[in-house]
């Protein structure tokens, strides 16, 4: 199964930013920027002000995936997909909502939140705000490598379920109220990842899958998205 | 492609922990809607739903331990080399709220891979499994990577199984955006006024044929098609023109080799509310262009399961390609415009070897697959 990479958008502890505009891919514990619509969109954008931080998250890097790709603009609805791996998914926001149930035996319960109390609610989001119809749906892996999302990519690719697709990784990281143990990069990283069309791999390189589910970049093994990233972004700086 | 049978299936629901019950429930016409006693109602837009009466957890537990030892507790053992895919939309919440209310909670449960790590520990899987979540159509998603895999030769064996239960959580949240029935759910008539919710949980095993044969399992059925796509329209409501929806069904028509005169029924999302079901049928009439290929909604009985709905609704869909006869839709009585003629209040023979089923959920996401009856060959 193979793919070629076209595009990389992140939002990290490190910034904001995509492979070919050189921004530097950097992923740890720190604290993510907090996002602004004017950030992400040049122009107003109508529902990104009631969206919730880790939707926020989420469309940010996808925005910068396909500005990456070359793919941010659209005037007709296209046939490419989201495949989201997550951790804690959107947490925050169910802490947040539920706050608002528990005084007034839930009067007071807060609609616009709750719509973002689905971890997959960003992936709407962004098949409205890019045209999105393909095959879009959240992963919750026990491995934590990250790669789930992106193997289901590439098998839709080569099932013929679509021709590009997006795949990565959304977490705000671990939310304290809850004291949980698992620590996990917060962030959210985007590949744009499409039918191989042309004899030579992209910059980024090209992606094969084995049978096993193991993934290599350029016959390289890949450990987790991560790394998978900084793979990338050094064979785009080696070909430059 | 390899064709993907279905040899195990087998639901928790609010008519009993057994698919002969449910089956039987609802062929009857009977609602399972009924006043919440669960957690309090006093400030919701409802005060029912179709819940398990004895379902308690244990200790610091979720529920989820409950329903997956319930959901378990009839069927054969998962093959230990089998791929697990879950799905769910909000099963672990329930810790969640009990660290609010009660200050101790075990909260390795609300990850929502708590589900295929405490059926991967059960069963002593091989693989670690992994959980799908599409809102509504989670488990919807999940059988259709599951026949995906096994189509492409890339798994043997996956099993699939999904639950969602009813929290307070979840209630208020659907309370609050005005979507609920005060009684019990009407989908597909002129005079409903919402969903009613339900706890559900559904376990499934696919394999190849080649596979099932070599270890004479049962053939309740085959899944011989399978489409997803996103109405890229809004959040919580679906695409006026039921775009997404066709989109899915001809998706799932193309894999299935099938045209649409071949689909003998369709069990159907319907939820009750007023813009899904109309939305709904929006999509059947457009697809099947006047043709009356019966609909139907399990939803008024069982309400809302959630992430399991679609799960669920497989193993009914099966049980009527085996009887030849759909289910009637609980609750309907005064058809919606569009209705009359497709949806009954009373069982429906039908004759054929396929049915569709659909789910739609937040997020824009439409997913529907083919199914097949066993016809012995």
């Amino acid at each position: 199964m193979k793919a070629n990479v076209k595009g990389i958008g992140w939002v990290t502890s490190g910034g904001m930013g995509y492979g070919r505009n050189s921004d530097r891919f950097s992923m740890d514990y720190a604290i993510l920027p907090r996002l602004t619509r004017a950030m992400v969109f040049e122009k107003p954008n109508r529902n990104f002000g009631r969206m919730d931080e880790y939707s926020r998250l989420g469309l940010a890097a996808v925005s910068q995936a396909l500005k990456d790709a070359g793919l941010h603009e659209w005037n007709e609805k296209r046939n490419i997909g989201v495949i989201a791996s997550t951790v804690f998914g959107c947490l925050h926001t169910d802490i947040e909502y539920y706050e608002t149930v528990m005084p007034q035996d839930g009067i007071l319960a807060s609609p616009n939140l709750f719509a973002y109390t689905l971890p997959s609610s960003f992936l709407g989001e962004i098949a409205l705000c890019y045209g999105l119809t393909g095959t879009s749906y959240i992963v919750n892996e026990q491995t934590h490598t990250g790669l789930d999302g992106l193997k289901i990519a590439m098998e839709c690719i080569a099932c013929q379920d679509a021709e590009s697709m997006l795949a990565g990784v959304c977490d705000l990281g671990s939310p304290e109220l809850l004291g949980m143990e698992e620590r996990i990069l917060p962030g959210a990283v985007f590949l744009v990842v499409e039918k191989i069309k042309e004899v030579e791999p992209t910059e980024y390189g090209q992606l094969t899958m084995d049978h096993n589910g193991d993934i290599r970049l350029n016959d390289k093994e890949v450990g987790d998205l991560k790394s998978l990233v900084q793979m990338c972004l050094y064979n785009l700086n080696a070909g430059k | 492609m390899n064709p993907v049978w279905i040899v195990d299936a087998s639901t928790v629901t609010a008519f009993g922990d057994n698919l002969g019950q449910l089956w039987q429930g609802l062929m009857e016409g009977r609602t399972m809607v009924r006043p919440v006693q669960r957690f309090p109602v006093k400030g919701y837009h409802s005060n029912s739903a179709a819940l398990i009466e004895d379902l308690v957890s244990s200790g610091n537990q979720s529920l989820i331990h409950t329903m997956v030892e319930r959901v378990f507790e009839k069927s054969e053992k998962i093959p230990v080399d089998s791929y697990l895919i879950t799905a769910t939309a909000k099963s672990g919440i329930d810790n969640m709220e009990k660290l609010y209310k009660a200050g101790s909670a075990d909260t390795r449960d609300i990850l929502l891979s708590a589900l295929p790590g405490i059926i991967t520990q059960k069963f002593g899987l091989k693989r670690e499994g992994i959980n799908i979540s599409a809102a509504c159509a989670s488990s919807t998603v999940a059988l259709a990577r599951a026949a995906g895999l096994i189509a492409a030769g890339m798994a043997e064996s996956v099993a699939v199984c999904s639950l969602d239960f009813i929290t307070e959580f979840v209630f208020s949240g659907f309370s609050a955006l005005k979507v609920m029935s005060r009684g019990p759910s009407r989908p597909f008539d002129k005079e409903r006024s919402g969903l009613s919710l339900g706890d559900g949980a559904v376990y499934i095993l696919l394999m190849s044929s080649k596979r099932a044969k070599k270890e004479n399992r049962s053939h309740l059925g085959s899944v011989i098609g399978w489409g997803i796509a996103n109405d890229a329209a809004h959040i919580t409501s679906p695409a006026k023109d039921g775009s997404g929806l066709i989109l899915a069904v001809n998706k799932s028509l193309e894999t299935a080799g099938i045209k649409h005169d071949s689909i003998s029924a369709i069990n159907a999302h319907g939820t009750g509310t007023v813009y899904n079901d109309l939305m709904e049928l929006t999509a059947v009439n457009s697809i099947f262009r006047g043709r009356n290929v019966p609909v139907h909604s399990i939803k008024g009985a069982i309400g809302h399961t959630l992430g399991a709905a679609g799960g669920i609704e497989v193993a009914i869909g099966l049980k009527a390609l085996e009887e030849q006869v759909i289910p009637p839709t609980t609750g309907f009585k005064h058809p919606e415009k569009g209705a009359a003629g497709l949806v009954s209040s009373k069982p429906k023979e039908i004759s054929g070897n396929y049915l569709l089923t659909t789910n739609s959920g937040f997020g824009g996401i439409n997913v529907a697959l083919v199914l097949q009856r066993d016809t012995g060959v």
